[in-house]
């Protein structure tokens, strides 16, 4: 049921416009590179352009000397310089080329780079390693001495269902498959940036930055400052896309910026070019997925048997969260009585690897729905037919054995987007076709599980606080990232307080107003986060509810209030307006503000043998993708794609189609041209010349169907979509890509070499 | 981004005067858009440029004329101003073509003719046509004043043999004969903000018959200095283009590729796609599809 | 190495400032005006978040000289609204959701305004062109197209 409006709701399932775009229109929303301060100094990296190296010596004494040069600090001037994470702030034994080796405060930013230049470094240079092969290499050169192997132990985790061995002897067709992506730059358009400022007389050090996870960098900044975290502030700017990028970088670049304004006593800010943004933030995990699978000669999937590794780079980057994921999805959206999987990371001597929009779930759904499609081809199938043959539903259980209690619609959905497309006329046609530029449609389905789940704590907290005026604020510690949350919680606070949305506002993230409610990822703001600003808003209308009572004349259970106006339930006529009700709370001297607290339930997942049940509840979606193929130049031209996405509850469909437009093109990009090109760890595409990500000339006609069902665990039954808007694409893309030339594309990106040759020639011919 | 200071000369007179007086200290910005990112990204080949000389606003090298039989470009006349002309959309529509492809509306808007060529990519998108119309240069100095063809600028990538007090002013170049149809094709890995991957031009004329009369094939990113590939072209002199003759034409195109440039890492992909975007153009500019 | 004056308008006011020779015209609206609406998102004319109108053009501020300005006009987002009205470029945006995360907002609103200035009836394809040298890694364009058209037919 495609829909929109049969849900019943005053203010969520509509298109509410965003309550920050005014302040965006205008340019006057503030940005953390914006802001300047008085006495302010700016602050630099100097990095060591190296993958693998020792200091063996380093003199800063030229660069202190300069004039407008206020600090230079290098490894030894730090009490800390591993960041809780395993990040250096500094380091004094280079793991990547973009490892700092020393911090620079100075008066203009024109000078801080003329210190950078005056810092001379000698190297020892060592040996490393860079693809998972030479990582897992025997006597392979070790990243981190912890590591033995370069294998990143924590981040292994199995799923064992049924018995595989058993399962492939009932299958009459068995498939080995093996699939490769890149890494993939978040590139939002706004690079990183700080501003820390610290407070001479009580000693807090405050910073205003670009961080997704304000409480992230907070550890940060506590950390290399080794003080108590009460005395570090972190004020959220409004943040320009983060898509999981701004994380751990920013947390360095906080930690950097406080210690520099620590030791001078005065604002430092720290802003990245691009090219140090490229290199500092962490990027999409480039995976090695091979998979094995069987199936009866009737099309019933036995068993399924893979084994996925992923280069994490350099540092501890997610991986050990990501991975657990990476795993429960790994079999796709099909119930197989026999898995067993093994994901894990290895350390690598390049760029660190890190959560970005999906957490794995694009490159295994790139692989996982290819495979699908070659399995079926091997027996003979229509791919439509075989998906719905072993499709999950209602009822189903996972490969980690999970029960699917609440509503699965897969199947509808991809009835209506076959429909819709007109996929199977489409794609018997796209067979035979004549002349150098093909065309072909491929489709793929995926599942995402919502919110952390068995991953981490799904916790939260909010605040409202209802002003004399009847006007509201309302306050949480997960974030506006662009992607619409302010607006979303505004919405919900409104739906359950019976306000008017443009009587709320939503103050933003300061670590100082409210507790940590956990970071904002995972696609669990909506779905997770909002759990404890309905529940805030809820004890806040009963406590209300009280008041107007009184002010009515009647029972609280006859209370009801719509627009702003409370009224008694069998006489409407007898009302009092909320602004009324909340001056009189104030003056009465009761409670005007609630802080209430989610606390999830428990799962019972087991981590050793990845069963159990691994997340509340399950969205899912299903792309069709058109592109047209230039078989003389390897060109993709993607031409349609269509989204379907089970929402749940459309909290706001305005915004719903935002995002699955800007995850189609996110998966366009993943797909056919985006490649974070690295050669012996040193990144060729420092820049969006090079980097490429799509421009307005690029989109294809989308058509986005969103549909509904009715899922207890979210939030007003609302599921997740950051992360699914995105994907699913590259999956289709590739599967159009192969009814369009009959080759397979099992190494992305798609890109003109790899289209036309089968094989990759950027970065010389690697 | 590298120091240095801006002089603002009042007139091309003035410019010279200052070149002569600066030489290899100096640089000249047009519109900017390649310099500075240079400028920027301080690329070795500026690090001893103490000035630099800007001439962007002046209006007097800023026109596209007819002149007899030759069109005339100032040099600081835009790309977007190039594509908006309703002179060269009519005599040399393939030039128009190839500048609406540079970068974006604001690098259009900013980039010159001029600058294009004084910065040498073997990726520009305005070179191949204007190498397929032999197109001359004129410069000038305090010195003087000289022309030269544009083929006999380009040293390498991104290096010319302009003196360093040398100031290109204009580019002007000889009409298409009549039943002369043209075409270019830019290869990118995507549709706007692209560095050509290739692209090539091509200018046919034919005669009442059919038969090519003259043929003008100029390919980008494919040899090492830009030029015309005179063995294509003489193949299909005096015949009428048919696909097999277009395939052949691609080949020599290819071979003049190996031959200058020898077998490289991308060769396997190069060779294979100039062929086929050389027998695309002329199709293109034929009104073949 | 010695400052330049340059006189020239900025949101239709006259602003003479004293710039360095090496000095951006992105840097000198940000430091020296504190016109922070235009943002930097590469420093080398691909993201055009850092785009302004400079005498009826979009242009990439990040690639112009800010000596190079005597007697430029340039508009900037903080421009736009006139009178305390929005732009109806603004309004649109507002209205189709053509925003997220909001940093490339101000130079897709000013290629947008420098585009429907110059093109009376432009077509869905043409609007994409227009607004094609800026970057959006949010929205996938296709609210931002939505709502130029919008204004684009309203001024038929």
């Amino acid at each position: 049921m495609p829909l929109l409006g049969s849900k019943n709701y005053d203010y969520l399932n509509k298109p509410v416009p965003r309550v920050d775009a005014l302040d965006k229109v205008l340019g006057r929303a503030q940005y953390a590179a914006d802001l300047k301060f008085p006495q302010m100094l700016y602050g630099g990296m100097l990095r060591s352009g190296l993958s693998h190296a020792k200091v063996a010596k380093i003199d800063v004494a030229k660069a202190k000397a300069m004039d407008g040069v206020f600090e230079v600090l290098t490894y030894g001037d730090l009490k800390k310089a591993k960041s809780w994470a395993n990040y250096m702030y500094i380091t004094d034994t280079v793991r990547y080329v973009g490892d700092v080796v020393a911090i620079v405060a100075a008066e203009t930013p024109e000078i801080v780079q003329d210190a950078l230049k005056a810092i001379q470094v000698e190297y020892q240079e060592l040996p490393g390693v860079y693809t998972i092969e030479e990582a897992l290499a025997k006597d392979a050169p070790l990243v981190h001495e912890g590591a033995p192997d370069n294998i990143f132990k924590e981040s292994h985790f199995p799923v064992r269902k049924g018995d595989v061995e058993k399962g492939f002897a009932q299958c009459e067709v068995i498939i080995e498959r093996e699939y490769h992506t890149q890494y993939i730059e978040h590139a939002y358009i706004e690079p990183e940036a700080c501003v820390a400022v610290p407070d001479p007389i009580d000693g807090t050090m405050t910073v205003f930055s670009s961080s997704q996870n304000p409480y992230f960098t907070r550890r940060y900044v506590a950390d290399i400052l080794q003080c108590g975290m009460h005395k570090v502030r972190i004020v959220q700017q409004t943040l320009g896309g983060s898509f999981g990028g701004k994380e751990e970088g920013v947390g360095l670049i906080a930690g950097r910026a406080a210690i520099l304004a620590q030791k001078t006593g005065r604002p430092v800010k720290i802003a990245l070019t691009r090219e140090e943004s490229i290199l500092e933030s962490s990027k999409r995990h480039p995976f090695r997925l091979k998979y094995k699978i069987g199936a009866t000669r009737e099309g019933k999937i036995m068993a399924l048997e893979a084994e996925l590794v992923d280069n994490s780079g350099a540092y501890n980057n997610q991986t050990q969260f990501m991975n657990f994921r990476a795993a429960v999805h790994t079999a796709g959206v099909y119930e197989i009585p026999n898995v067993k999987v093994d994901v894990v990371g290895v350390f690598t001597n390049n760029i660190h690897s890190g959560a970005m929009r999906g957490y794995s779930s694009p490159q295994i759904i790139f692989a996982q729905e290819q495979l699908i499609e070659e399995l079926a081809e091997e027996l003979g199938m229509n791919p439509i037919e075989f998906r719905k043959l072993n499709a999950l539903k209602t009822g189903s259980l996972t490969a980690t054995s999970q029960e699917l209690v609440e509503p699965v619609i897969l199947e509808e959905m991809i009835d209506t987007l076959v429909q819709k497309t007109e996929y199977s006329k489409k794609r018997e046609a796209y067979k035979n076709q004549s002349g150098p530029k093909k065309r072909g449609i491929g489709i793929a389905t995926c599942f995402r599980g919502c919110g952390f789940g068995a991953e981490s704590v799904d916790a939260s907290g909010a605040t409202v606080t209802a002003l004399e005026d009847g006007t509201v604020i309302i306050n949480s510690g997960l974030v506006e990232n662009g992607q619409g949350l302010k607006t979303a919680y505004s919405q919900i606070a409104a739906e359950v307080l019976g306000v008017p949305v443009e009587r709320i506002h939503f103050i933003g993230v300061d670590t100082h107003s409210i507790a940590d409610c956990g970071m904002t990822v995972a696609s669990r703001g909506t779905v997770m986060g909002s759990q404890a600003m309905k529940k805030a808003a809820g004890e806040l209308k009963e406590i209300l509810k009280k008041t107007a009572a009184e002010m009515l004349n009647t029972h609280v259970d006859k209370v009801d209030i719509k627009d702003g106006v409370y009224f008694e339930v069998p006489n409407p006529k007898n009302k009092v307006f909320f602004s009324d009700v909340c001056n009189k709370q104030l003056w009465s001297g009761r409670q005007m503000s609630v802080f209430a607290w989610y606390e999830p339930k428990n799962l019972n997942y087991d981590h050793h043998t990845g069963q159990g049940n691994a997340f509340p509840t399950y969205s899912f979606g299903c792309v069709v993708a058109e592109v047209e193929v230039d078989t003389e130049t390897g060109y993709v031209d993607v031409l349609n794609v269509a989204a379907g996405h089970d929402v749940g509850t459309a909290v706001n469909p305005a915004l719903i189609k935002g995002q699955i437009y800007g995850g189609i093109a996110m998966g366009m990009g993943f797909a056919i041209t985006e490649e974070v090109e690295v050669n012996k760890g040193k990144v060729g595409t420092l820049n969006l010349d090079t980097y490429i990500i799509p421009t307005s000339m690029d989109m294809p006609q989308m058509s986005t169907l969103i549909f509904e069902c009715d899922d207890k665990e979210g939030t007003y039954g609302a599921k997740s979509l950051g992360e699914p808007a995105t994907e699913a694409v590259g999956a289709a893309i590739a599967n159009a890509i192969y009814n369009a030339t009959g080759r397979r594309i099992r190494q992305l990106p798609a890109d003109l070499e790899k289209v036309l040759l089968g094989k990759s020639l950027r970065g010389g011919g690697k | 981004m590298l120091k240095f200071d801006y002089l603002r000369p009042g007139s091309v007179k003035e410019a010279c005067r200052l070149l002569a007086q600066h030489k290899e200290k100096a640089k000249v910005i047009a519109g900017g858009t390649d310099l500075m990112v240079q400028l920027r990204d301080e690329d070795k080949k500026l690090k001893d440029i103490a000035y630099v000389i800007d001439i962007n606003h002046l209006k007097e090298l800023k026109y596209i004329k007819k002149d007899g039989d030759y069109l005339r470009i100032g040099a600081l006349t835009t790309h977007d101003e190039i594509y908006k002309s309703e002179l060269i959309n009519e005599a040399v529509p393939f030039l128009a073509q190839a500048v609406n492809t540079v970068g974006s509306p604001q690098i259009r808007h900013r980039g010159t003719i001029g600058g294009s060529i004084c910065n040498a990519s073997p990726a520009a998108d305005p070179v191949p046509p204007l190498v397929a119309l032999d197109a001359q240069l004129k410069l000038v100095s305090a010195k003087g004043e000289r022309e030269v063809s544009l083929l006999s600028i380009f040293e390498k990538p991104y290096v010319t043999n302009l003196a360093p007090d040398e100031l290109l002013v204009e580019v002007y170049f000889k009409g298409l004969p009549e039943n002369t149809k043209t075409s270019f094709i830019k290869l990118g890995r995507r549709k706007a903000l692209a560095i050509a991957r290739m692209n090539i031009a091509a200018a046919i004329t034919l005669d009442s018959e059919g038969k090519v009369v003259e043929a003008r094939i100029a390919p980008g990113s494919v040899l090492p200095k830009p030029d015309r590939v005179r063995t294509a072209e003489e193949l299909l002199l005096g015949k009428a283009p048919d696909q097999k003759l277009l395939e052949e034409a691609g080949r020599k195109v290819s071979e003049e590729m190996i031959k200058r440039s020898g077998i490289r890492w991308s060769t396997e992909y190069k060779k294979p796609v100039i062929e086929a975007l050389t027998q695309r153009v002329i199709n293109q500019a034929l009104g073949v599809e | 190495m010695e400052k330049i004056k340059v006189n020239m308008k900025v949101n239709s006011k006259p602003v003479t400032v004293e710039v360095k020779p090496y000095a951006r015209l992105l840097d000198v609206l940000r430091e020296e005006l504190g016109l922070t609406g235009t943002k930097e998102g590469c420093g080398i004319g691909e993201c055009g978040a850092c785009t302004v109108i400079i005498d009826g053009e979009n242009v990439n501020s990040c690639l112009v000289l800010a000596a190079s300005m005597e007697g430029k006009e340039i508009t900037t987002i903080e421009g736009m609204a006139k009178d305390g009205r929005l732009h109806p470029l603004q309004d649109a945006f507002i209205r189709h959701n053509a925003l997220q995360c909001g940093f490339c907002t101000p130079g897709l609103l000013m290629s947008a305004k420098a585009f429907l200035d110059k093109n009376q009836n432009p077509t869905r394809e043409d609007i994409k062109v227009g607004i094609s040298g800026n970057l959006c890694r949010c929205t996938g364009y296709e609210q931002v197209v939505d709502a130029i058209e919008e204004v684009a037919n309203k001024n038929d």
